[in-house]
């Protein structure tokens, strides 16, 4: 495959330039401005790594909006220094400097920074770059949660962090009532069989290893395709035309908005059963899938409760 | 007949060619020596239609080249030149009858006759058997051989030969002359056939010319032009001149 | 004269192999016809299997068919034009400029379909112009500067492909890099119609033009000095390529490795002459894909390869040992 040996080529260069600086000397490192004589401490991120980190963390950087939004909601937000270009929930995400998207983040930018430690969500973003971060005094605390519960995990893992435990646990706490009460009015009720369309064309869908066929089912819903093997799957549109969902969930990005034309006879989009979600927070694992949780609930067995204005941290709630 | 007035071609700003005048009988072979550069493919070219003249004309059978299509000139002017490595599995026989290109329409199939010129083409040329070899198989001069097969497959009364012994041994290289001398004596052709050996061209041809830089610097029959003062002038070296004991003709000996 | 018919077929050999091959592709789709990710009963389908099968399934082979043969005779007519076997749309930016061009149509005229194919010829053509007028120099064009030419026109195009890609937001990122591989997946009606419009069209013109690529295929000089008009056999064939390229990659992406290994394969069983070389290179190219695409739509069902994935799998190792045969 030709073309994909010169795309990776390509992006691999831009990756190694990016890569390329000088190697700090030792006064270089003097100079930080975390003086060597500020208490630190060992903990283990999300990959087991051991990463060390200062008592006090003062500044910070997220190169993932749900590990933004997740800053914010312990309360930490005003030490966020750097955020990526995709970050921009809560509002004062957007005033934050940005350094760069999520896939190539600018090391330059983010060395200027100064910060104490840098939140990244998958290992493989920043691989090449860890020496160098951590040769200037930065350290990388790589946390992914992939679940409603790791969510949580992750609110009491960055109060831990951040010093913030109090507000971190109060929040796990209020967002676990509302997950229970969810759970609370939908367990007993009938499943409702969803297809959640994650592209329209080429058609992508939910599967096993997607954090939203979990969500679902704690909403009280099921995925037609929960048995298909990679969390993204491409699907046959034949398949998608035999499944016959009754609700569709979609999201408002340019190219997801219109279900599928399979489903144009499903029973879905007979009865007009579709759900249109922010593709924002569908794609962020953060205190805003509670939002998206009580939502598609309620969509789902519609009248079945009633819809309670939640304790969003930023007194916000989208819907 | 090929009538060619004070021609001149340029490149650019440097004349390749300049005032040429030759005249090509039915039936007559013209032999066209020079150095290297003098311009002796270059007038093939323009003989045939491919190189636009500066000045002069040339005439075919009394139209002007210039105003004939390109296949009106291939029909009558077939063109023998170097030949290319194929890079494609191609046979002699295909290679030859592709020659009958303005003979067939679009989607025109091959007829009967176009198979027999082709046939007749190999076995003048000396390459029965050949017909289902590959042509990147055979060597230089063998398919040189099949160049020459495919010109005389087209059946045209012209033939403009470009250094046709170039690669072929010694039998060939006279074979290749005698068989373009039968053509013309038998079917009313004529050729002119640029050529480096002058025993040859002596031994074949009805007329000589030399080119240097581009200008005639000789013209007439062998025994006219092949002289020890227009080789020195031409080539540069030096010659003696006799008789060839078996046929007559001017025999050039190099003196080294 | 028995022997030199042996090599040469006539015109109702010919017919009778173009018939044998046609059979072979009617079998091949009439197989991919009953494959799928749903099973479906021969008869008496009801109504949802009867969408599935004229929506989604007929639909989807008939334009794999539509882009095998697009793909295979571009590249046919282009290995004889430019005496290269190693020619074929990709290498000489021709799919590129298409895909560029249809990118384009997507990002700007997002649901106005028929802007892709458009788009995509003009920018088909627009490459291959681009690298025409880069290879010609005052003494002609030569094979070599033209291969070149097409080489630097593919990688720039394949350079602004990644930049536009690194611009779009990851949703249409994520729609593009599936389609880049050739994705057969977005078949609709038209576009089957015009697939097939289009590479009824382009065979027919490459088709006409093959007796001058005969000649052509040996020697640009060769064949201008017998008769062909070289520069009109050259626009044609270079239009009729841009034409079906940019209607194949339009429709699916950039499947690969089919213009490029289906023609040799075609060459190797009935020689070199491109009246057969050029029609039968289209059938063949249609075989190759349909066959393909079935296998990257059951493969892993529910689940979809990109077909341009499959085709590079087999296509890949094929060249290998084609060259080595040679």
């Amino acid at each position: 495959m030709r073309k994909g040996l010169l795309i990776f080529i390509v992006l691999a260069s831009i990756s190694t330039f990016g890569g390329c600086r000088a190697k700090p000397t030792v006064a270089d490192v003097a100079d930080q401005s975390t003086p060597t004589n500020r208490p630190m401490r060992i903990v283990t991120d999300d990959l087991g790594r051991q990463v060390a980190v200062p008592v006090k963390i003062a500044r910070v950087v997220s190169l993932a909006p749900n590990l933004t939004e997740n800053i914010f909601a312990v309360g930490a937000g005003a030490r966020l220094v750097g955020v990526t270009t995709f970050c921009n929930y809560p509002e004062q995400a957007k005033e934050i400097p940005k350094i760069g998207d999520t896939m190539t983040p600018n090391m330059e930018s983010i060395i200027a920074l100064k910060p104490d430690v840098v939140f990244v969500s998958t290992a493989s973003q920043i691989e090449a770059f860890m020496k160098t971060l951590e040769a200037n005094g930065i350290a990388v605390y790589v946390t992914n949660p992939t679940s409603l519960d790791g969510v949580m995990k992750n609110l009491k893992e960055l109060g831990e962090l951040m010093g913030t435990h109090e507000q971190a646990n109060q929040l796990v706490a209020d967002l676990t009532a509302r997950i229970n009460a969810v759970y609370q009015r939908v367990s007993g009720e009938k499943k409702i069989h969803v297809f959640v369309q994650i592209s329209k064309e080429p058609l992508f869908t939910i599967g096993k290893q997607s954090f939203l066929t979990a969500l679902l089912e704690q909403a009280g819903g099921e995925s037609v395709t929960a048995n298909v093997d990679s969390a993204y799957p491409k699907l046959s549109k034949e398949t998608a035309s035999a499944l016959n969902p009754e609700t569709l969930i979609l999201s408002d990005s340019e190219d997801n908005k219109e279900p599928n034309e399979v489903f144009k006879n499903s029973s879905a989009v007979k009865n007009g059963h579709v759900i249109l979600l922010n593709a924002d927070q569908l794609s962020r694992p953060g205190p805003r899938l509670v939002n998206v949780l009580e939502y598609v609930a309620r969509q789902l067995h519609m009248g079945k409760f009633e819809w309670k204005r939640g304790l969003d941290p930023s007194g916000n709630s989208a819907f | 007949m090929l009538e060619v007035w004070d021609i001149t071609i340029r490149y650019g700003e440097r004349d390749v060619l300049r005032d040429v005048s030759l005249s090509l009988r039915d039936g007559s072979i013209i032999a066209l020596l020079g150095a290297n550069g003098a311009g002796k493919t270059t007038l093939i070219r323009a003989l045939n239609g491919t190189l636009p003249l500066a000045g002069g004309e040339i005439e075919l059978d009394g139209c002007q080249l210039s105003g004939l299509s390109r296949r009106e000139i291939a029909r009558n002017i077939a063109v023998v030149a170097q030949e290319n490595e194929t890079r494609f599995p191609v046979t002699v026989f295909e290679f030859v009858l592709s020659g009958r290109f303005l003979h067939g329409g679009a989607f025109g199939w091959e007829s009967e006759g176009d198979f027999e010129f082709a046939e007749k083409a190999l076995a003048e040329c000396d390459l029965t058997g050949y017909a289902t070899r590959l042509m990147n198989h055979l060597s230089g001069g063998e398919r040189q051989r099949v160049v020459l097969a495919r010109a005389i497959a087209t059946n045209a009364r012209i033939l403009l030969l470009d250094e046709p012994t170039a690669n072929l041994d010694l039998a060939h290289q006279a074979m290749m002359f005698k068989l373009v001398r039968r053509r013309c004596l038998e079917s009313g052709a004529s050729a002119i056939v640029i050529t480096h050996d002058l025993n040859l061209a002596a031994e074949f041809a009805d007329e000589i010319i030399m080119l240097k830089h581009g200008r005639i610097a000789a013209k007439g029959t062998p025994a006219e032009v092949l002289t020890a003062e227009n080789v020195a002038d031409v080539f540069g070296v030096r010659v003696l001149l006799d008789t060839n004991p078996a046929s007559g003709n001017v025999r050039v000996t190099n003196v080294f | 004269m028995a022997e030199s018919k042996a090599k040469i077929k006539s015109f109702s050999a010919s017919l009778c192999l173009g018939g044998v091959l046609v059979l072979l592709l009617v079998i091949v789709l009439v197989g991919a016809a009953m494959l799928g990710a749903e099973q479906l009963p021969l008869f008496d389908l009801n109504e949802q299997q009867r969408s599935i099968f004229y929506d989604i399934r007929l639909p989807r082979i008939l334009l794999g068919a539509c882009v095998g043969a697009s793909l295979a005779v571009a590249g046919a007519g282009l290995q004889s034009l430019l005496r290269n076997p190693l020619a074929e749309p990709y290498l000489l930016g021709v799919s590129n400029g298409a895909a560029l061009g249809t990118m384009l149509a997507f990002v700007f005229f997002q649901s106005l379909e028929i802007t892709r194919p458009v788009l995509a010829f003009a920018g088909a053509g627009l490459a291959t112009l681009a690298v025409y007028r880069m290879a010609k120099s005052c003494a002609g064009m030569n094979v070599e500067r033209l291969v070149l030419s097409g080489v630097i026109v593919t990688t720039f195009l394949s350079s602004v492909i990644v930049m536009l890609t690194t611009l779009l937001d990851a949703a249409k990122l994520r729609s593009f890099t599936f389609w880049l591989l050739g994705d057969l997946s977005q078949a609709t009606r038209n576009g089957v119609y015009l697939s097939l419009a289009a590479v009824i069209i382009g065979t027919i013109v490459l088709t006409s033009q093959a007796r001058a690529l005969n000649l052509m295929m040996v020697g640009e000089r060769d064949a201008f000095d017998f008769g062909v008009e070289v520069s009109r056999v050259r626009m044609l064939v270079f239009g009729a390529s841009s034409l079906v390229v940019g209607a194949a990659v339009a429709a699916s992406g950039s499947v690969g490795y089919v213009g490029l290994i289906v023609p040799h394969l075609v060459r190797l069983s009935v020689g070199s002459d491109n009246r057969l070389v050029v029609p039968f290179s289209a059938i063949a190219g249609a075989i190759f894909v349909v066959f393909a695409d079935t296998i990257a739509r059951t493969a892993i069902a529910p689940r979809e390869l990109p077909v341009g994935a499959v085709t590079a799998l087999i296509g890949a190792p094929m060249f290998i040992y084609l060259l080595r045969k040679n």
